[in-house]
């Protein structure tokens, strides 16, 4: 009975309104197709992650969804309207955390910004932001300069930006592609724990598989030139996950061998 | 491409048609300003009685003379303050103290020392040109790789040699930058000079046009002053690329 | 400061006191003709006695005030332009490529013009000050604000920030290395200028005060008009460097 309940669960699921949907989207930039008809939905709470080669356009249908690049064929919705612009509630995570974060402005200064954006007042900002940098576990780090901290820190200080927005959903393009491999477990397992609380929905770019297996509700492949999709595994494995458990679980060595094989035939 | 090429000059035009206009269709009588045609026909009238050619010898021999000179004594000091640290620290106070003092306040002491003519102009050129080569070329030499230093020690080359060999060589190319900041310097020094004060060359050239309420010259004067910095500063950048090829320009950050 | 830096700081005075003491032995054994070369006591002298009638103070005063004016009329001028240029890529298509070649020109060229509009006034001075105050300002903004990190307009564009929003909480502090450089070179231009206005139009000011006491041969004054300069010229450019440390603190972590 318990079983079926839950099967029944995960069709609800499935028929759920989508939150983000892509209806044949295509972008053609300086006369080259980066993304052509792309069909994919994203549920409200769902952990998506997006995998591929390197240029396959997995960034740049990261950037359809935030509203920063508009579609040049067919359309990417957010909650039944057009993504044309970006909207507060969907915030982005870039890559390249260096360039993103305000130099001249301290760790506190950079999530003010946030709050500043959503005209939250003055007297009221100290507290959220003391409650934010709590929870990327940077509280000791409000006045530093973000030249004063490391590559670590400073994705974290990203994610207190983005999660001062208060956002429904989170878009991150490979947020720990440049940190070592200690600093990015520990960050994937407080991004799991951060979303979870709040039922975020997610989007998540990576190049790294047994990440995206191990973060993902579902992971889509894209082929590259131009991108579509090329296959989509869902990824059921329980949670909470656990750095040890869950990476030596059976289903997680399946999916990474078909995504690995996946990914090996598109790179001819 | 043309198009391309075409687009930052349609401003300047636009700007002088609209000018002519102006004072053409307004019938303007002025002791400032004249159209752009007559002050072209100015230009070339100038050009041709040789008054401007001559002018401009006046300038660009005071210029040049104290640019040479300036250089020298500041790239001596430069690669002497960048090779001894000792030197430096001694003599910072020293330099501090002299170097913000405006190159044209010097101006009276110059003139009633010298009097009018080349020799204040120079003076005051020399030194207003000391200082950036100073200054840059101690940097250049404090930033040459210090293997290379080590080099000339392992060979054991006397002082004379490790200038010569080691340290102008690897320093060149940031010093010629600082050569080229001089040179424009010291044109615009000497202009300066000669409209203050000193009756020779271009910079007296314009003020007695103004003085003449000659608009017309006064303005071709202008455009040719302008232009001589222009041609100045354009054939060092060339010279500059043709020794030290893109990377030394790219990196002066200009 | 540590002590070995301070030792080096005393034995520099030292060595600048040694320069002046030498001063005072060639004007005391009179190698050079006191009527160019005062000793230092004299120009000393001379710097008290000036300040006790208060004629040098109204003298410093006035330069002060026409500096002043000058570079902070083109720093706001400049910093607008050029964050209204640099912003827009239409701009910097069509106008950016005249103000680059407008860089070069000895911006002094322009004060007979000036004179031949507003005459030998304090607004001659004025316009000629902020003229030649102006470029590196408004170049140097040009290019801070072309220059923000496109990530940041990124950021902004999804926090959906306003357009002022954008300029004074991303481009304005990301520019605002540039704009100081350019601020501190324009105060050295604006010395210069209101020095050569004050020669020029006679105006109340140090120049005219050196200019005079050159021409009564009154090398004392002369001197004490030379020093005072050379001391403003260090003051603003200590100030400049402070504001810029205070300015840029964040800079200085990397």
């Amino acid at each position: 009975m318990i079983l079926l309940a839950r099967l029944d669960d995960a069709k609800a699921a499935r028929q759920q309104k989508p939150l983000i949907s892509f209806n044949g989207a295509t972008l053609r930039l300086g006369g080259k197709t980066i993304i052509e008809n792309l069909d994919l939905t994203v549920r409200p709470g769902e952990f998506l992650c997006i995998v591929g080669a390197s240029g396959c356009g997995k960034t740049t249908a990261l950037r359809l969804a935030a509203g920063l690049y508009r579609p040049t064929g067919g359309a990417v919705t957010f909650d039944g309207q057009a993504m044309l612009e970006p909207r507060r509630e969907v915030a982005i995570v870039f890559q390249d955390y260096g360039k993103a974060l305000l130099p001249w402005r301290t760790a506190a200064g950079n999530i003010s910004l946030a709050l500043e954006a959503s005209r939250i007042p003055a007297r009221e900002r100290p507290g959220r932001i003391a409650e934010l940098l709590r929870k990327v576990g940077l509280p000791a780090h409000a006045e530093k300069y973000p030249a004063e901290m490391s590559g670590g820190m400073q994705q974290r200080l990203q994610i207190a930006r983005c999660l001062a927005q208060e956002p429904t959903t989170l878009l991150m393009d490979e947020p720990f592609g440049a940190l070592d491999a200690m600093t990015r477990q520990g960050l994937q397992d407080e991004v799991l724990s951060l979303t979870a609380a709040t039922n975020t929905t997610v989007i998540f770019v990576t190049h790294d598989l047994d990440e995206a297996i191990y973060l993902g509700d579902r992971v889509v492949g894209l082929l590259p030139h131009p991108g579509r999709i090329g296959i989509e595994l869902d990824v059921n494995l329980s949670r909470p996950r656990d750095q040890l458990a869950t990476r030596e679980h059976p289903e997680f060595l399946r999916l990474r061998r078909q995504l690995f094989d996946f990914i090996k035939a598109t790179e001819h | 491409m043309s198009l391309a090429r075409t687009k930052p000059l349609l401003l300047p035009l636009a700007a002088l048609l609209a000018f002519e206009l102006w004072i053409r269709l307004a019938h303007l009588q002025s002791d400032s300003l004249a159209p752009p045609s007559a002050v072209l026909a100015a230009l070339v009238a100038a050009l041709a009685d040789l008054t401007i050619p001559i002018a401009t010898r006046d300038t660009l021999l005071a210029a040049f003379a104290g640019l040479a000179i300036g250089s020298i004594i500041g790239l001596g000091l430069g690669i002497a303050f960048g090779v001894s640290s000792m030197l430096d620290r001694l003599m910072e106070v020293t330099v501090e103290a002299i170097r913000p003092i405006p190159s044209i306040a010097l101006l009276p002491i110059a003139l009633i020392a010298l009097g009018f003519g080349y020799r204040m102009e120079i003076v005051i050129v020399t030194f207003a040109c000391v200082w950036p080569m100073l200054i840059l070329s101690r940097t250049a030499v404090r930033g040459i790789e210090p293997r290379l230093m080590e080099v000339s020690r392992a060979l054991r080359l006397t002082p004379v040699q490790r200038t010569i060999k080691i340290i102008i060589p690897a320093a060149l190319p940031r010093i010629f930058v600082a050569f080229r900041l001089s040179a424009g310097i010291a044109l615009i020094v000497a202009v300066t000079v000669e409209i203050a004060i000193n009756p020779l060359g271009l910079g007296a050239g314009i003020m007695l046009a103004q003085q003449a309420l000659r608009p017309d010259l006064m303005l071709a004067y202008l455009v040719w002053i302008g232009a001589i910095g222009y041609g100045l500063n354009l054939a060092l950048i060339v010279v500059q690329h043709r020794l030290f090829g893109r990377a030394a320009t790219a990196g002066a950050g200009s | 400061m540590s002590a070995t830096a301070m030792i080096w700081r005393m034995a520099s005075f030292a060595v600048a006191a040694g320069f002046v003491g030498l001063w005072q032995l060639i004007a005391n054994l009179k190698l050079v003709s006191p009527v160019f070369l005062p000793g230092p006591d004299r120009a000393w002298t001379a710097l008290v006695r000036g300040f006790a009638s208060g004629d040098l103070a109204s003298k410093l005063v006035g330069t002060l005030e026409h500096m002043a004016y000058g570079w902070l009329a083109a720093s706001i001028a400049g910093i607008a332009l050029g964050a209204l240029i640099g912003s827009s890529r239409l701009m910097r298509t069509y106008i950016a490529p005249s103000l680059e070649f407008l860089r070069p020109l000895p911006v002094s060229a322009i004060i007979p013009v000036a004179i031949a509009l507003f005459g030998l006034t304090e607004g001659m001075a004025l316009f000629v000050i902020a003229f030649g105050a102006i470029w590196p300002i408004m170049l140097a903004t040009i290019h801070g604000f072309a220059a923000v990190e496109p990530r940041l307009y990124e950021v902004a564009r999804a926090l959906q920030m306003s357009r002022p929003a954008v300029v004074f909480k991303i481009a304005l502090p990301s520019a605002l290395p540039d704009i100081l450089a350019g601020m501190r070179l324009s105060l050295t231009v604006a010395l210069i200028l209101s020095v050569v206005c004050e020669v020029l139009a006679g105006l109340d000011g140090l120049g005219h005060w050196v200019l005079l006491s050159a021409r009564a041969f009154r090398s004392a004054d002369l001197f004490a008009g030379v020093i005072l300069l050379g001391a403003m010229g260090y003051v603003t450019s200590v100030a400049m460097s402070l504001a810029e440390r205070r300015l840029l603190a964040w800079q200085s972590m990397r």
